[in-house]
């Protein structure tokens, strides 16, 4: 009897032990992204340049693509502080609007839809110039959008592709009901998805053979590779769709609203720096393709670099 | 503040009770009748397979001693392995049958949940038996097989039960797992509450799901209690309950923490 409870007691110890360690490893990747790369107010035009603080909501292509912006406006000569992955638009925003960070990446659609209740649409200059109207009364500026968006989108692999001859969705309709679709849990309920490929492409949805998974989350791109599924409903940019080879279809009728990243940034900023933000960072979101994207992804996600080398990498490619 | 934090969560409150009274909430494939019934199958068929392997194997152990420090050690340790990290390596695993969408990899997740409580009790219950009363039963010249089932089994069913009881509540709470790889469940729900930002759906089918737990809970407890044999129901000093932890009699047994 005793030996039997100093045993439970000592395997409960082991396994609250075992429990911690496994829960923690969430945190490790991202936490020295955040570090600030080394302050370099001692650069000569930094005396008259604003110093600049960038945000990023809180996940890695939002992080990455801020810290590109932060090298790059370093590199400009502005000091930069980094407040990445902050959490979500009902952090961000409010952050921007306060002051607390003077430049995030945005997604066109999401913030429009998210924070000011707009309606988003395929167009990508129809939806930015809506934003921007709503910025405006929150001292906000929306630089030039990259053409790479972040969107909902729908994946084959590669030899389904081949087999059916699919680059577009419209390919895709012609051939939905032969195939076994991937879609997120709420996909029958979200006019952008279920009703959406309905409106959009005649898919008539409720016909497909359809399994309900995380959309963009890696499951659903592993069980796509493992023949597990045949369609799978991704993230445009999701980085397994450059780790496993996977086939991107091109929204051809324009389903998904525009995703495009813009930097937002604080007008009052934007005064005090002259054109030097703007030339520094239109022509970074102009390299910006889906793509691309998809690659910084693949870095940081798959291989784990951290977002300071990707970004730096990135921009010596790029010729920054 | 405070008082305008108390008008927002009656006002929430009032939006989850609107959500229960919703027809919407309660009909097609979506809707709670069609989840709880996948949540049960799911549950109903992993409690099965812990019984299968954890019974078995407490009883063998419980009744010979032999293996005991082990079979425990590993359930025990079991009990730490997270149950989300279970599933996700059962997704990977069964990728290459194609059988990785649905809810397999859940089951067998929950399943693993279910057997430490089963198997850790089902030992217990038995090594607590009074060795007199196995002695006494051997003495009259009882087989092995017969000291097991007329004797050891029946004087240690409470212990065996809560066990087992145990196993139930939590397969059917962690149930709502299966949805992250297309098993359904109450969790579907909870999950697009989340990925649309719909606080009321989250609440009101997380309600949903503790109430089944709880339900679960009795139904199990009333398993158990009709099960008990009258000659042990109702003694102060009962032989049977090796833990005293717990709720009322220490019913919960050895699986009371």
């Amino acid at each position: 009897m005793r030996t039997y409870r100093t045993f439970v007691l000592g395997a409960a110890m082991l396994a609250l032990l075992l429990s911690a360690c496994s829960s923690g490893e969430g945190n490790g990747s991202s936490a020295d992204a955040s570090t600030p790369a080394g302050s370099q107010a001692a650069g000569s035009q930094a005396a008259d340049l604003p110093e600049i603080t960038i945000g990023s909501a809180g996940f890695w292509e939002s992080a990455v693509v801020a810290e590109i912006y932060a090298q790059a406006l370093e590199k400009a000569g502005f000091t930069v502080e980094r407040e990445l992955e902050l959490g979500a638009r009902d952090v961000t925003h409010p952050a921007l609007v306060d002051g607390q960070i003077d430049i995030m990446p945005e997604y066109i659609g999401g913030y429009l839809a998210v924070t000011y209740g707009g309606e988003p649409t395929s167009d990508v200059e129809e939806s930015l110039e809506a934003l921007r109207t709503e910025l405006e009364a929150d001292g906000l500026v929306a630089l030039e959008p990259t053409p790479g968006t972040d969107a909902d989108g729908f994946a084959v692999r590669q030899e389904t592709a081949d087999e059916l001859g699919l680059a577009t969705m419209s390919d895709l309709a012609e051939v939905a009901d032969q195939l076994r679709w991937g879609v997120a849990q709420e996909c029958a309920e979200n006019p952008n998805c279920g009703p959406g490929l309905e409106r959009v492409y005649g898919i008539d949805f409720d016909s497909l053979d359809v399994e309900t998974l995380g959309a963009c989350n890696s499951a659903i791109a592993e069980a796509l590779n493992a023949n597990n599924i045949d369609v799978a409903q991704v993230c445009t940019t999701q980085p397994e769709i450059a780790a496993f080879g996977l086939v991107l279809l091109e929204d051809d009728k324009g389903l998904a609203p525009a995703q495009n990243i813009v930097p937002v940034v604080r007008q009052e900023l934007m005064d005090a720096a002259g054109d030097l933000i703007e030339s520094t960072l239109n022509p970074i979101s102009e390299l910006l393709t889906t793509e691309e994207l998809t690659n910084l992804g693949n870095q940081v996600v798959i291989n784990g670099e951290s977002y300071e080398d990707a970004a730096a990498q990135w921009l010596e490619d790029n010729g920054f | 503040m405070g008082a305008t934090e108390g008008v927002d969560v009656i006002e929430f409150l009032g939006e989850v009770a609107a959500w229960f009274a919703d027809p919407g909430t309660w009909s097609g494939q979506n809707g709670i009748p069609a989840r709880l019934v996948e949540h049960l199958w799911v549950s109903a068929i992993s409690l099965a397979a812990s019984l299968a392997i954890g019974l078995p194997l407490g009883l063998f152990i419980g009744h010979t001693g032999r293996g005991a420090l082990a079979a425990v050690s590993v359930a025990n340790i079991g009990r730490a392995v997270p149950s989300l990290g279970l599933m996700g390596i059962a997704f990977l695993a069964l990728l290459p049958l194609g059988l990785a969408i649905g809810p397999l990899p859940a089951i067998i997740a929950l399943a693993a949940l279910g057997v430490p409580p089963i198997l850790v009790n089902a030992h217990a219950g038995l090594r607590e038996v009074d060795p007199e009363l196995v002695e006494a039963a051997r003495g009259v010249g009882m087989s092995e097989w017969q000291v097991l089932w007329r004797v050891e089994v029946p004087v240690a069913l409470p212990v065996i039960l809560a066990g087992v009881r145990t196993s139930a509540v939590q397969i059917v709470a962690t149930a709502t797992l299966a949805a992250a790889v297309g098993g359904g469940t109450l969790g579907q729900q909870i999950l697009i509450g989340f990925n649309v930002g719909d606080q009321v759906r989250i609440f009101g089918t997380a309600l949903v799901v503790a109430l089944l737990s709880i339900g679960t809970e009795l139904l199990f407890a009333w398993i158990q209690r009709a099960a008990t044999s009258p000659g042990l129901r109702g003694r102060p000093h009962v032989p049977t309950q090796p833990a005293q932890v717990g709720r009322g009699g220490g019913e919960s047994g050895s699986w009371g923490s």
